[in-house]
């Protein structure tokens, strides 16, 4: 237990992230960031989460995959995401609207209350203001289905550029903020004329220039008032009432109770609350299923989505490539040249080299310098055959001198030092090999400095102590042409 | 549980040994030198899936001394049935010996139960001077198969793969540093071959092998498709003080147009440099180097260059045929309108179309001109960009398809620095029709966007990846 609460020390747990608007502009930024890393990491670390997933049966989307990312931030409440940032902004610019909505709304009925005693409060003022309030209500959700944002020009003055990923999203959370801000209004005036019901004596009446009668006037309102009609029916205006409350302006109504002009308080405060409150609170409420609707299929065709789920269903491949040591070779410079031939050597044949087909013979020249057989050593032969060649050569001469015929192409190894190893405390001292790479091709000596297969001979000849073996040049002896 | 297959690649020094296992393990830093002796310790090099094993390489040195570990051997072995505790023996005997290092560091996977890989150069002439290295592999029992490598130029595969039959249960030619991905894959599965409970574990892992190569192309595509949108709607902006603005000569002008072509040109080749890096480090090759100069200006092979404009540009013409998906002039063929070749079609309307394609043609790639805005808060912004037309987007697309192809075809084994080719026609032939239109207009739009959309990003990465395989078949086409 010690042991693994050592091992992840910083590991939290992170809430799962709820609120769709946040959800979305947080994974939309770790894509954002994912976009500075390694293909091959974020591929691992997403798979790892897959497998995580798998193995403990939970579930494998955005939200929970934030959590997973965000498992080693510790203190998360200072490290503000930007769902985190985007969500406050827009709570503060709903409640920004809200307020401005509770005032302009108090303001707004305190106007259209406002009664001086010397006229009445004209009905029909007021129902042409819920008329243009619904009318603006319906205006606001409208733009926002179509996406038109006539505000936007003013909207980037003061606000900096939103994210592109919140871009399709922007009248949706408009209109939410606008109908919280028209809502508030509603609710404030309706607040305001209630109040002022209770705390003043309100004269209502109706008055239009248009030749309309009363009985015209009672329809409208009678069919304004149908919602609540059944609720509160003396929230309706009788015939008689509304016949009572015609006022002119250039004349007096002085038949009348002044109590009666009071009598419109229940059908205006019904009229507020129905076609002006109700409206915008559903409108509201329809923004705010709008905006979640269009956060969740935003992230669903999100293709930074699409991505994270490729690399969670791909297995990670590693091949293997992780070992690196390039710079881990071996020192290729040299120093030696090639040296000229003996004017008379015996001769030793290394793994069958000079007798690649029984068509090709070897250089005249090289057989004037070593007029006796081949001695075939190495390859094929034993090691004791080895031993006896060293030996035949051991008791011919005072200071041997061979010329080794080898295959250019295959590399000396470690036989090919024993036995000159042999051959070295075998013979007598000032003995010497030279060592005759042949090409491939044409078993022509491959003895220019040029080709690549002659370098590490004369770097192996580097290799054997001083003087005793020298890679050598047939062309110096012979005039053969170089390449 | 089955334990996963081991592959030990040994044979004589110096028969690319090394580079095999570079290919088959996409690793491009193995030490590989034509120098024998360069790999002087065994490393395991194992293939992963979601951290399961399925098959593990192991790269040996070369046998050094075979004709006295056979020696030895043969002097402690008594009969056939002891052969491979012999071996065991022997390497028992002589760990921690300088002298048999080499032939123990290869011998353990074998020993381990490794199956071995035995490698030959098939450049150079059979000979049967390395019977002992082959007999005491044969003493190991494990199952065996012999590839023909082939370093140099010659050709000596068939007298190999003749006598390589007798000694081994499977001979198979692979170039380590030209084979095609299908032959990497074609090998693996050979691998499976030598053992039945060694197909599954091979099987499986050329299919996620396979799987990779289709996920690096998409991926690649992407890369591209975001490194175009980000290109060619780049623009670089400065902001003038007033009186700098309100003095503004055109000499001054004219100072400040080539400071800002200047950095706009910086700034777009530092991105295509960028999306090479990208791709390369996709396909693994980290260390590789490019022959490309680097991307300076006036350079042969510069971004803005001449060359770079003739080779992966269209003209006017097909510019105005694609964006009105005018069948006529696109059924003539790219070739024609922008390299003025034979056109297939009647005299009279080739002549005519020929006239328009050679006034068109050599058009120089259309660069942004500097636009200065106007007064906002006493502060004017000089801009160089985006680019006018779509043209430098089939320059860019072009240059990083060529770029790609080279890379996704390059097997980890080769050292020598990445030649881009010139070639001598234009890739969009290979391209269909319906593809043409679809590219251009992504890259219409890509010109157009102000910022990045993800959305846009992905409709363009999808016809890239047509782009990529109308670009594999013309590159084929003309080898």
């Amino acid at each position: 237990m010690v042991k693994q609460s050592a091992a992840r020390p910083s590991m939290t747990k992170t809430p799962i992230i709820k609120q769709p608007l946040r959800l979305l502009m947080d994974f939309d930024a770790q894509i954002q960031r994912d976009g500075h890393q390694t293909s091959d990491f974020i591929h691992r670390r997403d798979r790892k989460f897959a497998l995580h997933c798998e193995e403990h049966n939970s579930p494998s989307d955005p939200a929970h995959w934030l959590a997973w990312l965000g498992r080693f931030d510790n203190g998360s409440e200072q490290l503000a995401g930007t769902g985190q940032s985007t969500e406050q902004r827009w709570q503060r610019i709903n409640s920004g609207f809200i307020a401005l909505g509770a005032v302009l709304g108090i303001i707004t009925m305190a106007g259209l209350l406002f009664y001086d005693g010397g006229q009445r409060i004209n009905v029909t003022v007021i129902i042409g203001f819920v008329a243009l309030q619904l009318l603006l209500a319906l205006l606001t959700s409208l733009q926002s289905v179509m996406g038109w944002q006539p505000w936007r020009p003013l909207l980037n003055r003061f606000m900096p550029a939103s994210d592109p990923a919140l871009q399709p999203l922007q009248p949706a959370l408009m209109a939410r903020a606008t109908q919280g801000g028209g809502l508030s209004f509603a609710v404030a005036a309706l607040l305001t004329l209630l109040a002022m019901v209770v705390t003043q004596d309100l004269a209502f009446g109706w008055s239009t220039t248009l030749n309309t009668a009363a009985s015209g006037y009672h329809q409208l309102t009678s069919a304004l008032a149908t919602p609540w009609t059944w609720l509160w029916p003396s929230a309706v205006p009788d015939p008689a009432l509304v016949e009572a409350t015609r006022f002119f302006r250039a004349g007096t109504n002085t038949a009348l109770t002044p109590a009666r002009w009071g009598q419109w308080w229940p059908f205006v405060s019904m009229l507020w609350l129905m076609w002006v409150v109700l409206p915008r609170l559903l409108l509201r409420l329809l923004a705010s299923a709008l905006v979640r609707l269009r956060t969740r299929k935003l992230l669903l065709c999100h293709p930074g989505l699409r991505a994270l789920r490729e690399r969670m269903a791909t297995s990670v491949l590693d091949t293997g490539a992780g070992h690196n040591d390039a710079d881990d070779l071996p020192d290729t410079r040299h120093n030696t040249l090639l040296q000229p031939l003996p004017e008379k050597a015996q001769l030793l044949s290394w793994a069958g080299a000079g007798s690649v087909t029984e068509e090709q013979t070897l250089p005249a020249a090289l057989a004037a310098i070593c007029p006796g057989q081949a001695l075939n050593v190495g390859g094929l032969a034993s090691l004791s055959q080895d031993q006896q060649a060293i030996a035949q050569l051991a008791v011919s001469s005072d200071a041997v001198t061979a010329i080794m015929l080898v295959r250019s192409w295959e590399p000396p190894t470690g036989e090919l030092l024993d036995f000159l190893d042999s051959a070295r405390h075998n013979w007598p001292a000032n003995s010497r090999v030279f060592l005759l790479p042949l090409a491939a091709e044409t078993r022509n000596p491959s003895n220019t400095a040029k080709d690549r297969q002659l370098q590490p001979w004369l770097r192996f000849a580097e290799r054997c102590p001083p003087g005793f073996v020298t890679v050598g040049d047939i062309t110096v002896n012979t005039g053969l042409p170089q390449s | 549980m089955n334990q996963a297959p081991v592959f030990a690649v040994v044979g004589h020094p110096n028969k690319g040994k090394s580079s095999i296992v570079a290919t088959l393990s996409q690793n491009d830093a193995i030490a590989i030198a034509l120098e024998p002796g360069t790999t002087r310790r065994s490393h395991a090099y194992p293939l992963q899936v979601d951290g399961q094993v399925l098959y593990t390489l192991v790269d040996t040195p070369g046998f050094q001394r075979p004709r006295r570990v056979l020696e030895w051997l043969e002097a402690h072995s008594v009969s056939a049935s002891d052969r491979a505790a012999t071996v065991a023996a022997f390497a028992t005997q002589h760990r921690g010996n300088l002298q048999f290092s080499d032939e123990c560091e290869l011998l353990a996977p074998l020993i381990d139960g490794a199956g071995i890989i035995y490698v030959v150069d098939g450049s150079v002439p059979y000979s049967p001077q390395h019977e002992a290295e082959m007999t005491i592999l044969r003493w190991t029992g494990r199952p065996s198969l012999a590839l023909i490598n082939s370093i140099g130029d010659e050709d000596y595969g068939d007298t190999w793969q003749a006598a390589l039959g007798q000694f081994f249960q499977i001979v198979r030619k692979f170039d380590a540093v030209r084979a095609p991905f299908e032959q990497h894959l074609s090998l693996l599965r050979a691998f499976g071959q030598l053992e039945p409970a060694w197909e599954k574990p091979l099987e499986t892992a050329t299919g996620f092998l396979d799987r990779q190569r289709q996920q690096r192309k998409q991926q690649a595509a992407t890369l591209m498709a975001q490194t175009l949108q980000q290109m060619m709607g780049y623009r670089h902006s400065r902001s003038l003080a007033e009186n700098l603005a309100a003095s503004a000569s055109s000499h001054n002008k004219g100072a400040l147009a080539s400071e800002l072509r200047k950095s706009w040109y910086q700034h777009q080749r530092q991105r295509e440099h960028q999306l090479r890096g990208d791709i390369q480090q996709l396909y693994q090759h980290r260390q590789l180097q490019r022959q490309e100069a680097e991307l300076e200006w006036q350079s042969e092979h510069d971004l803005f260059s001449e060359d770079s404009s003739q080779l992966w540009g269209v003209n006017k013409g097909y510019l105005a045929g694609v964006g009105f998906g005018a069948g006529a002039v696109g059924g003539v063929g790219i070739d024609a309108l922008t390299f003025g070749a034979s056109f297939g079609t009647g005299a009279l309307i080739g002549g005519i179309i020929g006239a328009a394609g050679s006034y068109f043609y050599g058009d120089r790639l259309p660069l942004p001109t500097l636009k200065i805005g106007p007064l906002r808060d006493g502060v004017k912004t000089a801009s160089f960009g985006p680019v006018p037309d779509t043209q430098f987007g089939y320059v860019v697309l072009g240059r990083a398809l060529s770029h790609w192809w080279h890379v996704s075809d390059r097997n980890h084994a080769g050292r020598a620095p990445l030649a881009l080719g010139t070639p001598d026609s234009h890739w969009l032939d290979s391209l269909s029709k319906q593809h043409r239109n679809t590219l251009h207009r992504a890259l219409e739009k890509a010109r157009k966007g102000k910022a990045a959309d993800l959305s846009d990003q992905h409709k363009l990465g999808q016809v890239i990846t047509h782009a990529m395989k109308a670009y594999n078949e013309w590159q084929l086409k003309n080898m």
